[in-house]
């Protein structure tokens, strides 16, 4: 690699990513901390031994310039649906879901890594080709794209991980040009047909769950247990939290998934308001900073990449925290940076590598 | 032809551009959401949060305060405490009540229904305070919980203080017992602040020094994860043990009062008084119960049982029962007539067998005659015609008027629950009560021999002596010596409650009645010789007979009890002996009341044994053991 590349690596942009990594490291230490033998967690060790794998993942995906990636991905996105194929048949199941392969040096979850193929196969589809998405064939082209993986990682099942690719797709749908009108046209749609879709779509367990999260002490001890306990968390946190290791929410497991899904609401009990606005400062200026990466794009399979890998991070990290403030339903979702789990933070790691390699290459031919 | 640069190198410029300022706006605004979120939840709902958080994983679980220990007035150790466990729900941890007694009574082989109630009784406690299922839980029970803490978390192990009395049921109605106070008694002010299910006394002195003796309970204040293990101990607030009281008692002389009850088999009441300051040294009332059966939670068939007995072990017959005083009350009227005027000491009546007063003829128990006698004879032999002369001579309410002085009249006022008052008839009082409102006379010559309608307590006669002993001040009688309030203060002195009343009976006067009352122990003719005679010890006393039916329907009675199968035995006397010693100095009186014994003079035994069992103690030589002088299944 050339010599001056370096000199334009996004360096602010990799100093947030990894602070936010260790602001999560650091948190899970605290909440996984052992008042008998004195000691953090294994989690928080083998989430330690995750970081140099994810900064090796950075770094391959940003030696190779990202258009002869987007040229190879096809390859990669074969090599993704495989694995996915792989977990359904050969996965570690747990949990009523089959997530994970084991490779006897740990597992790994492909799901994970899907979004980055998937949103190199979209930025060639539409970014290369110069295609729009402005006609309903155009948008149908992605689609098809998407669903493959869609439909392999809905079936582990994992909802959530699935839902997370449509950010990528409609990301970049949008930056071709996706029409506003059917946006805007799209959600009144679905607004209009929810009372349908309530009286005769839904199953009662289904309703039943709705209503437990717009009223969640109707279940205190069941359903509604982790929504208000989330918000126990973070509100006894206060404006300066409770201290380092002084939580009592997240340790004592009140807040089960106190270092995964909730990572976060761990943080705001220990760190209060001021390490939440902290955090949440942190996590926007990677996402600005990101799109300014975008927008200095030499083309637009740069572009476009860099908008559907944003666009995921953005969904997935507000969907994470507003889940903290008890806003929406909870689902296994993990909080991209922050949460313990080696596989998500390798993929994202390898995403920011994506990021930092579009920026890098902006002056190059 | 594009030219690469800053400004990017491919077309639709100025729509890309647009649009990533429009991902940049989204983005804004959710930031600008969520911070709202959190500043609502973090800051404006904090102390809400807080406080839930707080409670999600602190308890406070009760450190109960041992009540304080009872000593007698040597130091020696009466009434302890032991360590045992109690096995608790806490139903804010309990996501199914019913289910975790189910699981609870399963592994403890606990009866479920009895335990549900016991929680149902409870429902309006706090929802985190631990509601003991199990008292005084075995070891078995106690290891069955521990070992299943974690399936478990809603069921603690607690450790409780318990009472433990001395065996046999020593000294029950003096000690009383302790039981769960009751609903109805947490409104009184002397159980201010405690809860349900708190141990206080229910009887005796554990109830009426209960504020004393209780202490206060202290707390663990501890984190507990979320399966209700404990991590870690945030604060201690000690309990306070209850303070240490001293009684008045003398151990020895309580151990020889029972033993010599319990050898010669029979029920009754007795007490011995310091007279010169009403200190109590011993009492007893049997039959009694084991206080500490209650201690341990008492069964409800002890409980049916206890309530159920017609001797009725419960009730304190020293101070509750209610009897005629017999010949006893013949110290009375000697004493009224002396100070009266009536008589001299030396004034002499002739005794024929029997007497007509008031156009009735009355019988001496000596149907061949005392012959002539002064105060001092009459008394030695219990003459019944030369007190039936005091009565003739005095009317009711002069002596109404001396048995108050003497004690005879309403409570004693010792500092035991429920005393019954003492009762003596007076024309006030028949105007009062009777149709035709009128005393009669010859009701006043039944008084005279303390029949009729005279009750008194033991506890009364005993004062009685008592004040005697020391001239004439009614003590009031009292437990309570030296309590020890803790913080290393030490014994602090109780002062006694100061006499009910006084009087200064007249040197000669006072020498008759001593002299009397020696000489019926001490005399051959002396009705209580050699019962209750103490070489050098000057014991003086009287001996009385209280009837339970009068003496012509007696016979009839007895047999239609036969008849009906049942022991005519109820229907014999109960035998009075009261008493005093020495006779120039009392250190001792009292009273010894023993039912159906049908004659005073076998209650002078142990009364004789409790007195030498103090003179030994107290001049350094070895306590007496009691030999019953009634033969096994006689000498009734």
């Amino acid at each position: 690699m050339e010599r001056r590349l370096w000199q334009h690596l996004d360096w602010p942009l990799l100093l947030a990513v990894m602070a936010l990594t260790c602001v999560g490291l650091a948190t899970i230490y605290s909440v996984t901390w052992n008042l008998a033998t004195g000691a953090p967690g294994g989690e928080f060790w083998r989430q330690v031994y995750a970081v140099p794998v994810g900064l090796v993942a950075l770094i391959a995906c940003l030696v190779v310039d990202y258009r002869t990636l987007a040229q190879r991905s096809p390859l990669f996105y074969v090599a993704m649906i495989l694995a996915l194929v792989a977990v359904m048949a050969f996965g570690v199941e747990a949990k009523g879901s089959r997530r994970w392969v084991n490779l006897g040096v740990g597992s790994l979850q492909p799901s994970e890594f899907a979004r980055l193929a998937l949103a190199l196969v979209l930025a060639m589809v539409y970014g290369d080709a110069r295609r729009r998405a402005r006609s309903m064939g155009e948008l149908m082209v992605g689609a098809l794209v998407l669903a493959p993986a869609f439909i392999l990682i809905f079936l582990q099942p994992d909802l959530g991980t699935a839902s997370m690719l449509l950010p990528v797709y409609f990301g970049i749908a949008y930056m071709a040009g996706l029409r506003m009108r059917w946006v805007v046209g799209a959600v009144v749609v679905a607004a209009l047909l929810s009372p349908v879709v309530w009286a005769y779509g839904l199953q009662d367990y289904q309703k039943g769950r709705v209503m437990t999260f717009l009223d969640p002490y109707k279940d205190p001890k069941g359903a509604g247990y982790q929504q208000i306990q989330a918000r126990v968390t973070v509100g006894s946190g206060g404006m300066l939290g409770k201290g380092f290791k002084q939580g009592t929410q997240g340790a004592y497991r009140f807040l089960p998934e106190s270092h995964n899904d909730f990572v976060f609401a761990v943080l705001a009990e220990e760190q209060g308001f001021v390490g939440v606005i902290t955090v949440l400062g942190l996590y926007l200026f990677v996402i600005w900073r990101s799109l300014e990466a975008a927008r200095l794009a030499r083309d637009r399979v740069g572009a476009f990449l860099v908008v559907g890998l944003v666009s995921w991070f953005l969904c997935q990290v507000v969907y994470n925290i507003t889940m903290q403030a008890g806003l929406v339903p909870v689902k296994g979702l993990t909080l991209p940076l922050m949460s313990y789990g080696g596989s998500s933070l390798v993929a994202t790691l390898g995403g920011f590598g994506l990021i930092l390699n579009v920026r890098m290459r902006r002056f190059t031919n | 032809m594009v030219t690469p640069g800053a400004s990017g190198a491919f077309g639709d410029r100025q729509s890309t551009e647009s649009r990533l300022i429009g991902l940049r706006v989204i983005s804004l605004v959710l930031f600008v959401f969520l911070a709202g979120s959190f500043w609502v939840l973090q800051v404006l709902q904090y102390s809400e949060h807080l406080e839930r958080a707080k409670r999600n994983h602190t308890r406070t679980l009760p450190l109960l305060a041992p009540r304080g220990v009872l000593f007698d007035r040597h130091g020696e150790v009466l009434v302890q405490n032991r360590r045992s466990f109690r096995i608790a729900i806490v139903r804010e941890q309990a996501t199914d009540v019913p289910a975790s007694i189910r699981r609870l009574a399963a592994i403890t082989h606990a009866d479920e229904a009895q335990m549900l109630a016991i929680v149902q009784r409870r429902k309006s406690d706090p929802i985190f305070r631990p509601i003991a299922v199990i008292d005084h839980a075995t070891d078995a029970q106690v290891a069955a919980v521990v070992a299943q803490q974690l399936e478990l978390p809603e069921i603690v192990v607690e450790q409780v203080p318990t009472r433990t009395y001395p065996v046999g049921g020593l000294a029950a109605h003096l000690f009383g017992y302790v039981g769960e106070v009751q609903p109805a008694q947490l409104v009184r002010t002397e159980f201010a602040g405690l809860s349900q299910g708190a141990i206080v006394g229910q009887a005796g002195v554990e109830q009426v020094y209960n504020t004393q003796l209780m202490g206060t309970d202290g707390n663990r204040f501890v984190n507990v994860d979320s399966r209700g293990r404990e991590v870690e101990e945030l604060q201690r607030q000690d309990p306070v043990d209850g303070q240490r009281v001293q009684l008045t008692i003398d151990a020895d002389m309580q151990r020889a009062l029972e033993d010599a009850f319990r050898a010669d088999g029979y029920n009754g009441a007795a007490a011995f008084i310091d007279p010169a300051s009403g200190e109590v040294l011993a009492l007893t009332s049997l039959p009694a119960y084991d206080p500490n059966d209650f201690a341990a939670g008492i069964s409800s068939s002890v409980w049916q049982a206890l309530n159920a007995d017609p001797l009725r072990p419960l009730g304190n017959r020293l101070i509750q029962g209610l009897y005629m005083p017999g010949s006893t009350f013949k110290i009375v009227m000697a004493i009224a007539a002396l100070e009266e005027g009536i008589i001299t000491p030396d004034s002499v009546i002739g005794c024929r067998g029997s007497g007509v007063f008031y156009g009735r003829s009355f019988k001496c128990w000596n149907t061949k005659g005392h012959g002539a006698m002064t105060l001092r004879h009459a008394l030695e032999q219990s003459c019944n015609v030369f007190f039936y002369t005091l009565g003739e001579r005095m009317n009711i309410d002069t002596i109404n008027k001396w048995a108050t002085k003497l004690g005879l009249l309403g409570k004693t006022g010792i500092d035991l629950p429920q005393e019954n008052a003492s009762f003596m008839p007076s024309t006030e009082w028949a105007a009062r009560t009777r149709s035709d409102g009128r005393w009669y006379p010859g009701e006043t010559i039944s008084v005279a021999i303390g029949q009729g309608a005279v009750s008194v307590s033991p506890m009364a006669m005993a004062m009685m002596m008592a004040t005697v002993g020391n001239g004439g001040t009614l003590q009031t009688p009292h437990l309570v010596k030296a309590v020890d309030r803790g913080k290393g203060k030490g014994w602090e002195p109780v002062p006694g409650p100061g006499p009910r009343s006084t009087f200064a009976m007249r040197p000669n006067n006072l020498a008759a009645v001593r002299e009397g009352l020696w000489m019926a122990v001490n005399t051959p003719r002396g009705t209580a010789t050699a019962r209750g005679k103490i070489e050098g010890k000057d014991v003086s006393g009287k001996t009385g007979t209280a009837q339970v039916i009068s003496n012509d329907n007696k016979a009839a009675a007895q047999a239609a009890a036969r008849a009906a199968g049942r022991n005519p035995a109820i229907f014999d006397d109960h035998g009075w002996f009261v008493f005093f010693a020495p006779r120039d100095k009392p250190e001792v009186a009292g009273v010894v009341f023993t039912e159906h014994s049908e004659h005073g003079y076998l209650s002078a035994p142990i009364a004789k044994h409790v007195m030498e069992t103090y003179f030994a103690k107290k001049e350094g030589r070895p306590l007496p053991v009691y030999h019953s002088p009634a033969a096994p299944g006689g000498g009734r």
